[in-house]
């Protein structure tokens, strides 16, 4: 079942047609790459989807729900969880306290309560710092729980970043770059943890990855942007032969070990 | 996401690397000096008619310095109006109780209602604006509100102002002092409270990126909005009090000038934005700098503008950077020179003008 339709979706930024009718579908389960040399509208895409922008023509379908016009946060509501190219956490907070804010939506007390500090606010946080200190506890980072994000390894930010987007309930991930700063050694175990976390929570998966192997290895299905159109589509194999993929990506990138 | 079989299992370690019961000791008895010289001071002063009205700027700076703290520290944005919500506040409860009749309790709650409104006007101005033009338009609304609505004879009584007294049972300076140490201690726990809760956590997020805290689930114009309307009301409040200082006097819409807001905002830059401790130290020194250097008036900009200058350009986190050693030290962080930054201060300059 598709659980994330994108219809015809384009986007201008003045004469920039930054995407141009991108039909993009990602069933129940699956992990879906979405590949393509720098400045092709990956990025954007994601920004689509989450709602950051309003595409200029086309729909988005999350479940059946037309999300098109939908605020982001609303999104985040049904199910969808988005991670940044560049890190989207608290940087000078603690990874603990991170763990916190993403976890904002699932809070039952109000603004205000919490504020005065009420009874209720506290039993509540409490049982955030167990949410959150057992989702760390399933990625490894439980040792990192007080170091302040900004001071650890970019590759464990990443990773800190997906604990946090866990944190927040999501059925949905839209993950941007997962593996940027990390070793390939290292980008191996996250190729590991993303079938875990399929296997364990029932996610489903869109990432923007530029590592070849890793997208080789996990994924069911790769669209392959170029000037801010699908370029191609298929199998990961399908998509590593494709002659017009090799000649905008892969050729152009193999001095990244990418190819 | 939940993981049955652990359940109550890791709870204990947010205990981990904490102070024991011997570490805690002499913290909580360099914290108990620090407030008993605080509270002693009303009672040690020599001379507490001139000292007195000293010690109550200070403490209502403070009240100042924590509601805009809100807005610059946690939100990161910078409000050159602040003086507004100060003075909406002021006259809403010397109006309430001079031609209202008013007990001040009450009136208390029109300031802070006023303060809100008066704040969320500029908040949702400010959700389309950032930087400079941010800068000014709040600069604006501060100065449109001094000269129009504070100016107004009709509302506020012009030049004469608006006669406002004590409240029945603190017309003493020492007795208001103590009430504001009250008022200080709750303005205290609301902020420690929303820092560590929803709604703080959210507006940390949103000043440090807007699109990942809607990520998170953030309704980001919903919490800038709140964080105007937390702020504009603590200010309201503060300015109720401002006006029902004793002896008692005039309300003037004069007082509430654009030199106030620059006093404001350098109060708790030099202080130290995101800092309690800062806060207090660069509020209740700005509040008293004019009224202890009552000759060199004129000068005090000129001071103010060199504190602010030292504090961009060498020390971004204000005194709360140079101080941090010992507040970490109290908040139970091993004693350290290096500067171990945490929480919104580090820096400072996340404040985006």
């Amino acid at each position: 079942m598709s659980v994330l339709e994108c219809d015809d979706v384009s986007i201008q930024f003045g004469g920039l047609k930054a995407l141009e009718a991108v039909n993009l579908s990602v069933n129940e389960w699956e992990i879906v790459g979405l590949i393509g040399p720098n400045g092709a509208g990956k990025t954007t895409f994601f920004n689509c989807v989450m709602g950051v922008y309003a595409p200029t023509r086309g729909s988005i379908r999350y479940r059946g729900a037309d999300v098109t016009s939908m605020p982001t946060h609303k999104r985040t509501g049904l199910g969808l969880g988005r991670t940044f190219q560049n890190v989207g956490l608290v940087k000078n907070a603690t990874v603990l306290s991170n763990m916190l804010t993403a976890q904002h939506r699932k809070i039952r007390y109000g603004a205000i309560s919490g504020m005065l500090g009420s009874l209720a606010s506290f039993s509540e946080e409490q049982q955030l710092a167990e949410n959150g200190l057992e989702i760390l506890h399933f990625m490894g980072l439980l040792d990192y729980r007080d170091e302040v994000v900004s001071r650890l390894p970019y590759g464990l930010q990443k990773l800190t970043e997906i604990a946090a987007v866990l944190a927040s309930d999501p059925e949905f991930l839209l993950l941007d770059e997962p593996t940027s700063g990390m070793s390939p050694d290292e980008s191996h175990e996250f190729g590991d943890l993303l079938l875990k976390l399929r296997t364990e929570l029932n996610l489903t998966v869109l990432m923007i990855e530029h590592h070849v192997p890793l997208v080789a290895r996990v994924c069911d299905h790769v669209y392959c942007l170029n000037f801010g159109q699908l370029l191609a589509e298929g199998r990961p194999e399908e998509i590593q032969r494709h002659p017009e993929v090799v000649a905008a990506y892969l050729g152009a990138e193999d001095d990244d070990g990418a190819a | 996401m939940t993981t049955e079989s652990m359940t109550a299992s890791l709870l204990p370690l947010l205990r981990e690397g904490k102070p024991d019961a011997a570490g805690w000791l002499p913290r909580r008895i360099a914290m108990g000096a620090v407030l008993a010289v605080l509270l002693l001071i009303p009672v040690a002063v020599p001379d507490i008619t001139t000292y007195g009205l000293w010690i109550q700027r200070a403490q209502i700076y403070v009240l100042v310095g924590i509601s805009l703290n809100i807005l610059m520290g946690h939100l990161g944005q910078i409000s050159l109006g602040h003086q507004a919500f100060f003075g909406v506040g002021a006259f809403a409860a010397a109006l309430a109780v001079v031609n209202g009749g008013w007990p001040f309790w009450i009136a208390l709650f029109a300031s802070a209602a006023s303060g809100a409104i008066a704040a969320v006007l500029l908040g949702v101005i400010a959700l389309r604006l950032k930087g400079l033009f941010l800068a000014l338009i709040t600069l604006a609304y501060g100065v449109i509100a001094e000269n129009v609505l504070f100016a107004n004879p009709s509302l506020t009584g012009g030049d004469a102002g608006v006669n406002a007294q004590p409240p029945p049972g603190f017309t003493t300076s020492r007795a208001y002092i103590y009430l504001l140490f009250v008022v200080m201690a709750l303005f205290y726990f609301i902020d420690w409270r929303l820092l560590k809760s929803k709604a703080g956590r959210a507006i940390l997020a949103i000043r440090e990126n807007e699109y990942a805290a809607a990520s998170f689930g953030v309704n980001v114009v919903g919490y800038k909005l709140l964080a105007f309307v937390v702020s504009g009301a603590l200010a309201g409040v503060a300015g109720a009090f401002f006006a029902h200082q004793p002896p008692g006097g005039p309300v003037i819409s004069r007082t509430f000038d654009f030199q106030m807001a620059l006093t404001f905002v350098l109060m708790v830059a030099v202080g130290g934005l995101g800092s309690r401790a800062g806060i207090f130290i660069g509020s209740a020194t700005f509040a008293i700098l004019p009224l202890w250097l009552n000759s060199l008036t004129h000068w005090i900009p000129v001071i103010g503008g060199l504190l602010l200058l030292l504090t961009l350009t060498l020390n971004p986190g204000g005194v709360a950077q140079q101080i941090r050693p010992v507040t970490n030290w109290l908040i139970g962080k091993p004693f350290s020179l290096k500067g171990e930054g945490h929480g919104v201060a580090a820096g400072g300059a996340g404040v985006r003008p």
